[in-house]
Order: C-alpha cells, then structure tokens, then sequence
C-alpha cells in the first residue's frame, strides 16, 4: 500500500485531518493569524491541563474502562494541597504527598470496585465523582470555615508547578510533553502496552492469555487519580489559591478530546499521539476562537460539530484500517456480560 | 503619589502612542460567561463604546469564560490571552485577586493601559497600577439591600450564595450581612452546592426549605436574576410571601414585574451596560488621544429600584436605556 | 440476562421480592426517608416537607423515566442537559419576545426536543459510534445554537415570558401554594412509560434490544425505529421540563439544565436499574427519583451542611449499585443451580 494508505490506518490519521481542518477553517472563514495563533499561550496552557488529565482516561478507554471521576479528583488535589501546606503551614512538599496520596486513594477504590463488581465503571466512577464532591465542599468548610483557601508556596515548587516561562507559558506544559514522551515509550515498547489493548479488545482472552487483568485496571485507575490530583495541585500553586468547585468542565473535555484523538470509547484501539493530537484540537478549537472574527457565542456548536465529525472518520477509517471490521459497539456490553 | 501617577501616565501614553500608531486601538474586554444575562448587557455596553472604537479603525473583543466552575484562573488565563493577542487596552474584572493579580501585573509590566471594572474596586485598580475602576462595589451594594430591608425593619436575614468559594459572591452577602446589622438585625448565609447553580427549581426549593426550618428569618437577598426569581418563588412556596422581602442584585423584566407585583421589594442595579461603556471609552479614548477621566473610581451603582421608582425604570428599559 | 425482564414479575415467592432489584432500592427509600424525618422533624414529614421534594423529584422524574427507558436498552442521552434550556428559550423567543400565542411557542419548544431526540436516534441506530459520545456531540452543538440564536434574535442570554393564565394554571402553578403542577404531569409520565415498558409489547422489545441488540434484530423488532422512537421521547421530555421551568419562573435562561444531565442517571442507576441495559423497572426508576430527591432536599431540613448531601447521593449511588450486583449475582446463582 502507499504511503497515505498507512497512513490512515493509523488510529490518530481522522485526528490529525481534524486538527488541519479546524486550522484551515479558523484561517479561511475567521481570518486568523496563524503566526499570532501558535505565538500564543493560552491554547497551549490550556491544552497542558487538559492534556495531563486526559492521557490516562485515554489508556483507560483503550483498556474499555471510563473515569468521570476526575472532574472532583481537580479540585480535590487543589484542594489538598492548599488545606494542608497554606491553611495549616506544613511543608509544601507534604502537601504534594497529600495532594497525590489522595488521587491514589480514590483511582485504588474505582479500580477495585471495577474489577470485583460487574457494574459499569461510568456509573462506579460517577459514585466517587459525586461523593469526592461532597467531602471536598464539606471538608473545605468544616477544617478551613472557607470555601476557598489560599496558599503560599516556596520559589522551587513555584518554579517546577507554578511557574511560567516567558511571562505567559506555564511549565505545567513542560510535564504534560515529559508526560506524553513517557506514556508513549512505555506503551509501545513495553508488555504493558500489549496488555492494555488486549484487555480492551477481550477481557476473556486477556485474562486467560495470562496477563494480570484485574492489577492492570487498578493501577490504570490509580494513576488516572493521581494525573487528575496533579493538575489540581499544579493550578493551586500557580494561582496561589484552591477553590472548591471546578473540574467539572474536565469531564466531556477529556473525553471529547480523547475520542477526538480517535480512541474507540468500547476500548482495544487507540494511540497516545492519537490522543495528543486529539488535546491540540480541542484546545485550537475552544481557546482558538477568541484569535479568530467568528463570534464567540458558536464556540460549543464548532466543538459539538467537531466531535460528530471526528467520530465519523474515525469510524470510516477504522473500517478500512481493520477490515473486516472486527470491533462493533455491542464488544463493551458482551464483555460486562461475560 | 501624584508623581507617579504622572510618570506612570506619561509612561502609557508613550507606550500606547507607539502601539496605536498603525490603527485605531485594540481593546479586550474580559468578562463573565456570554450567555449570562447580566453579562450579555455588560458587554453590549462594551461592543457599543466599540463601535466608536471600529470607526477610528480599533476593535473590541470579549472574552469569557465556558463555565464559572474555576472561575479565578480561568479569568487569569484570559488575561494573559488578550496580552498575547497584542491587545492595546485592556479591562478586566478582579475576582478572585489571589489568582489573578499576577496576571493584572502582567498586563501593567507590559505597559498596556488597564482598566478594572465590575469587581475589586479602585483599592485593586490602586494596587495593580490600573488607570481607574469602573463599576460598582459589590460589598457596597450588598450593604445597600441590608440597609433597605433593614430600614423596613427586617431583623433576620439570609443571602444566597450559589457560587461558594467566588470572592465577589461572599462580598456581596458580607455587605448584605453588615447593612442589615448597621440597622440592627443579624444576617447569615445558606450555601447551596455548586451543582445547583442555574437550576431554578433546586435554588427555590433550598430556599423554601432553609425558611420553613428557620422561620425567624425575614429578609432574602440573592444576587443575580436567576437566583432572584427563584427566591421569590421559594418563599412564596413556603408560604411566606408577604412576610419575607426579598431584594437582589441585577434586573430583568421578570424582576421588575415582581416589583411592581409587590413580591420582590427592590433590586440592587450596578448597570451593566455602563461598567462596558465606560470602562471601553475610557480605554480607546486615552490610546486614541491620550486623554484622562481625573475622576478616579466611577461608580455605576448602587442603585435601588422599589416600588416607588420602578415605573420610570420600565420607561428606561422600554427606551432601551436600561 | 433476559431471566431480569419482566418474566420475573409474574413469579410472587418470597425469595423473587427479596431479589427484584427494587426491593433495595425500595429499603434505601425507607432508611433516607427516616433519617431525615428524625432530622427534620415535623416540618419535613409534613406537607411543607413533601411539596418540597415532590417538587424536585418531578422535574428530574420527568426526564430520568426516558433516560431509564434508554438504559434498560443499554444506551446513554447526555444532550438532555442542554434541551432544556432550548426549549424553554424557543418557547421564550417565540411567545416572550414575538409575543405569539404560548401555545405555538410552547409546541415550538417541544417540536426542539423531538428534533434533536430524532438527531440522536438516527445517528445511534445508523451508525455504531457508542450514544455517550453522539449526544456529547449533539449536546455542545445545542448549547451552542440555544446561545447563538437567543443573541442574534433578541439579543440578550435570558428572555421573559409572560403567559396567559389558563396555560400558567396548566403548566407553572403551585397547588395549595406548595405542591408544583408539574409532580401531576410526572405521574402522567409515570403512568404513559409503564404501560409503554410493562404492558404494551414495545416494553419486551426494549429489554430485548438491551439485552442483545443483534438477536432483537433477528427476532424481527424494529431496532432502529425502536431507538430512534426512545430518543425523541426523551427529547420530548427534557423539551418538557424546559417549558414547566419557564412557565413556573417566567423566565428562560440560557444556561440551565446542566444538573440534570448527571442527576438523571443517578436517580435511574439508584432505582436499580444498569447501564448494562436489559433489566429495570418503572417502579424502580420512580423510587431512585424520590430517594434522589428526598437526600437533596431533606439536608436543608437537617441543618447538616448543604455539601454533605452530595456524599449521601454518591454513597447511595455505590450501595445500589454493589446491591444491584449482589442481587444478580444471587439470581444468577439460584437460576444456575435450579438447571
């Protein structure tokens, strides 16, 4: 085959058209600069935060898992940090252990019921959205008296978390790129990375290939907890300050841009560069729009179109990457079954 | 003091005067979310200033946040957005200081004219270096619904807060609070979880249920049209209509209906329309030309709306004024 | 799986209650209700109390019945959070600001909803892309033209509307000063779905298509009539509650609705019913909403902290659901030892 047929055998090919097609659309239709656009840090501050959130609910999707929880698991970690190194003093860096720890604690019970139930892991991970809500607000309160806490933090971990590099680029984006090299690495040099699609594509096989299906989930859980935990924690020391909602917006932004990035929501396919490209976009097309002449106001129409788009080449892509089509909505509910 | 206000002007207007000169100015306005009602005015006051702006060849762009959920460093992200969009001029709102003073300073370091409006009033534009504040103080107008219900002799009150943790929300009801203790009654605040926030029925039921447990309560204050309204339906679900007054912040034709209906005893206005006018004119005029308003802090409200005044208000809002 | 249809309801043994899944959502409803009655004491168990959450749990009933149609059928509708505010901001528009008749503003609102369940349908039942993620799609794109248009038509993000009185009565009064009109729509919405999902034949065709879309197929139902027809009666029911809202605050925002998106599948995952599809019951579905409710509404009788409901909610949500699975687990057990 030809250069472009394996090209668009790859699961990032629709996301990538999509990210071109979004920028030739801001260019042609509302006269952007493209020089201006990509000088610019917001897209790209945005698309780091984002980024580092939605890399493992990708792997998870990949592996036919999902977690809403991070859209409490943000400001749980902000929350952490602030409460326990601004509100009662303690060094910085236990603040960070607590900030984590948390996110640990949280993806530990996700994973666990997921593997011992057979209940579907939205609605698993919905519970633990709902009630990491409560304790955050109600925590807050009840130790602080506040709904928002402030907090100081030494130069280093200003430097590492907070900082920005020119004035306008924060170095959250530094950890997202170190983030994205590592899970890139791992997934496609190591065994795991094998695993992971194979428990996607048939929990069954997988399991009965040998491979540890049911410690593979937890840790994928876990570590989705503790990236979640890890933005919240960076944003707080960036801002100097933790506030108790926020985060929900996370929730279809990951998810749009993790399936943007041509990710099967049914799991066993999908890339990591799939899903970066797929964060570039929604962030081009939700932050770009303020670069271009089109009114504010349709921003949620673009992405809505976007996605709908997206999906549907992803769709048709895919087909003609696997034919015959093997992977068919239904392999998630057959495999709950199971 | 005065010296450096010289200084720093003259340092303005070489730095404008070096940015405007190819074209009219550039002017980025942030404020709230576009589909926010009290929001969309503000900004129709800021795109009218702007069309003088367009005609000398500048432009005004809005940016808003998609959601209030994180609210101070999404506003802080905006900030820094306009600077890298090479904005000439720019306003912005100073929420939630801790996380978006940084960003203000950004702004001033960058020798871009700034201007504060709607929140922080002219202590933040002071702090930050900013031209002038434009707006109302929140703390004020809270303070002047406490003072009214009050001075109608209302002793026990509850603000609504459906944003926790947002600084201007909390200086409202501060105000509010304090107002109605200067007359002599006491206030609190019910807390609503933030998933309640632009569900009208959770906020009138939280409402009716916060007075039917504690029926000493007898003056409401809510802030913003949404929350108004469904206040005013809560306590006439739980029976209270009549003895609970209510005033709130902002006003829509639904507000004034019920101010003239007697269900809502007034609303707190802080104009909208003006905080963008003004806070834009004040901008393009001064790049444009270099030209100052002395006045410092230009207060938009408070201003109270009753009974007593409402018809000439609907004539307003009728004129397209309000 | 298809042993959780309603074959089972026939079946009266002691051991079938013990193991219908409502029976614990059922016990759940029991403890919430007295907690918060010791709690809240007399003013909570009185009319003041019940009017209170009625009032809560008919608004999310409304669309959390359809949402449970659709998972027992194994799909999701997320745009559910953004119709209601298309609708109510259609029928604002029309009535409010062009000043036509509330009807015709009221049938243009609901013909929204219909619209946009018919759009869902047909791309879930034309394509194999998963519903979550097309009504994700479908819902940022109503969002975004609810915004765009109210701005370009009136200019301004909340509109009034005041209505005639007969509609007013009809949609947005408050009976006895307390009890909504809309808890008396909800009942009618209770009763139309369970003749729809426990007497009509198109009930075993849902749980058919829950339980194994392919075989519903081959058994000759109507799959792709049968999803799209479940879409644009959600659709129709958020479009719904749009229009109550308006009528009973007379005024449409276009920011609203967003809670329900995620309240609604809480009520109807506590009532028993699994994203799994296959399994459910109308009766379930109405308990999990007045439990929902009843937490939410019940904290501010408590004068426990408001925030503390939201780990109430989601310790439920973990206790139906991990019930849920015992019971299956145990209905699995007893049927495989039965053979």
């Amino acid at each position: 085959m030809s250069v472009i047929g394996s090209f668009l055998r790859r699961p990032e090919a629709a996301s990538a058209i999509s990210l071109v097609g979004i920028i030739a659309f801001y260019v042609l239709i509302g006269g952007v600069n493209l020089g201006t656009l990509f000088g610019a840090a917001s897209w790209v501050n945005f698309a780091a935060n984002l980024g580092i959130v939605a890399i493992p609910v990708g792997i998870l999707m990949i592996g036919g898992y999902i977690d809403i929880s991070i859209g409490a698991m943000i400001p749980a970690g902000s929350m952490a940090i602030a409460i326990i190194s601004g509100y009662y003093g303690l060094p910085i860096w236990v603040g960070m252990v607590g900030a984590l720890a948390m996110g640990a604690v949280v993806g530990l019970v996700n994973g666990i019921l997921s593997v011992r139930t057979t209940v579907p892991s939205l609605i698993i991970t919905l519970a633990t959205l709902v009630v990491m809500q409560g304790v955050v607000l109600a925590g807050a309160k009840l130790l602080t008296g506040n709904a928002s806490v402030s907090l100081t933090s030494p130069v280093w971990a200003k430097t590492m978390f907070g900082g920005l590099i020119g004035s306008s680029h924060q170095t959250i984006i530094f950890w997202w790129l170190a983030f994205t090299a590592i899970t890139v690495f791992v997934i496609q040099t190591k065994p795991v990375g094998n695993w992971i699609f194979a428990m996607g594509g048939d929990m069954v096989s997988a399991r009965n290939a040998g491979i540890a299906t049911n410690k593979l989930t937890i840790s994928l859980f876990v570590l989705s907890g503790m990236s979640a935990t890890f933005v919240g924690m960076c944003s707080a020391i960036q801002f100097n300050s933790a506030q108790v909602s926020g985060g929900m917006g996370y929730i279809f932004n990951a998810i749009v841009s993790v399936v943007v990035g041509g990710t099967l929501l049914t799991g066993g396919y999908g890339s990591i560069l799939g899903i970066f490209i797929g964060v570039l976009t929604f962030s081009i097309v939700s932050q770009g729009i303020y670069f271009t002449q089109i009114d504010r106001n349709w921003s949620n129409l673009i992405i809505g179109v976007t996605l709908l788009l997206a999906v549907a080449m992803n769709e048709s892509f895919r087909k003609f990457a696997l034919s015959p089509p093997k992977k068919r909505p239904g392999a998630q509910r057959e495999r709950q079954k199971a | 003091m005065k010296l450096l206000n010289v200084l720093a002007t003259t340092a303005l207007v070489t730095a404008a005067a070096s940015m405007a000169a190819a074209e009219g100015a550039n002017i980025f306005v942030i404020g709230g979310k576009p589909d926010d009602p009290f929001w969309s005015r503000v900004k129709m006051g800021a795109e009218d200033a702007g069309k003088v702006a367009e005609a000398q060849g500048g432009s005004v762009t809005w940016l808003g946040p998609q959601n209030y959920d994180n609210l101070g460093p999404d506003a802080a992200e905006l900030i820094r957005q306009a600077i890298d969009q090479g904005a000439d001029a720019i306003v912005g709102p100073d929420w939630v200081p801790e996380a978006m003073d940084p960003a203000f300073e950004a702004v001033v370091a960058a020798g871009i004219p700034l201007v504060i409006y709607n929140a922080g009033g002219l202590e933040a534009a002071d702090r930050l270096g900013a031209m002038n504040y434009v707006g109302a103080v929140d703390y004020k107008s809270g303070y002047a619904g406490g003072e009214y219900l009050g001075a109608a002799g209302h002793k026990n009150g509850a603000c609504v807060n459906t944003l926790p943790g947002a600084a201007n929300i909390e200086a409202f009801c501060n105000g509010f609070n304090d107002g109605l203790a200067a007359a002599g009654g006491t206030g609190s605040v019910l807390q609503l979880p933030a998933t309640a926030f632009g569900d009208a029925t959770a906020v009138a039921q939280a409402v009716r249920a916060h007075l039917l447990q504690n029926p000493e309560i007898d003056a409401m204050f809510a802030i913003g049209d949404g929350d108004t309204n469904a206040t005013v339906s809560g306590i006439q679900q739980a029976g209270k209509a009549g003895s609970v007054h209510v005033c709130g912040m902002n006003f829509n034709d639904s507000i004034l209906a019920n101010i003239q209906a007697g269900t809502q005893a007034c609303a707190i206005d802080q104009q909208g329309y003006q905080q963008g006018f003004f806070a834009v004119s004040i901008l393009n005029n001064f790049v444009n030309y270099g030209v100052t308003i002395p006045t410092r802090e230009i207060l938009t409200g408070p201003g109270v709306i009753d009974a007593s005044n409402v018809a000439l208000v609907i004539e307003g809002v009728k004129a397209g004024a309000r | 799986m298809s042993t959780t249809g309603r074959d089972q309801k026939t079946q009266s043994s002691l051991g079938n209650i013990v193991r219908r899944p409502e029976t614990g959502s059922f016990v759940g409803l029991v403890f919430v209700f007295t907690f918060f009655a010791i709690l809240g004491g007399p003013i909570f168990v009185g009319a003041p109390g019940w009017s209170s959450w009625l009032n809560i749990a008919a608004e999310v009933g409304i669309v959390a019945l359809p949402i449970g149609l659709l998972m027992i059928a194994g799909e999701l509708d997320i745009s559910v959070g953004s119709v209601i505010p298309a609708s109510s901001m259609t029928a604002a528009i029309v009535s409010g600001h062009f000043g036509l008749a509330a009807p015709i503003g009221i049938l243009g609102g609901l013909g929204v909803g219909l619209l946009v369940g018919f759009i869902n349908g047909y791309l879930v039942a034309k394509t194999k892309i998963p519903s979550l993620i097309i009504t994700i799609g479908t819902m940022f794109a109503v969002m975004g033209l609810t915004l765009g248009f109210a701005v370009l038509l009136v200019g301004s993000t909340s509109v009034s509307l005041v209505a005639d009185p007969l509609t007013k009565k009809l949609l947005g009064t408050f009976v006895g000063g307390m009890f909504n009109v809309s808890m008396f729509w909800w009942a009618g919405f209770v009763a139309i779905i369970f003749y729809l999902l426990h007497i009509s034949p198109i009930g075993n065709w849902i749980f058919a298509l829950g339980g194994d879309r392919e075989s519903a197929r081959n058994a000759g139902i109507p799959t792709a009539n049968l999803t799209i027809g479940l879409y644009m009666l959600s659709g129709f029911a958020a479009a719904f509650v749009g229009i109550l809202q308006l009528l009973t605050y007379t005024s449409a925002q276009v920011a609203s609705g967003q809670p329900f998106i995620f309240n609604s599948i809480m009520c109807v995952v506590i009532g028993g019913v699994l994203l799994t599809g296959g399994a459910g019951s109308v009766v379930g579905i109405v308990i999990g909403t007045a439990t929902f409710s009843i937490v939410n509404q019940g904290i501010f009788f408590s004068g426990l902290d408001p925030n503390m409901g939201s780990i109430f909610i989601g310790v439920l949500l973990l206790a139906a659901v991990l019930s849920n699975d015992g019971f299956r687990a145990l209905t699995i057990k007893l049927s495989t030892k039965k053979s």
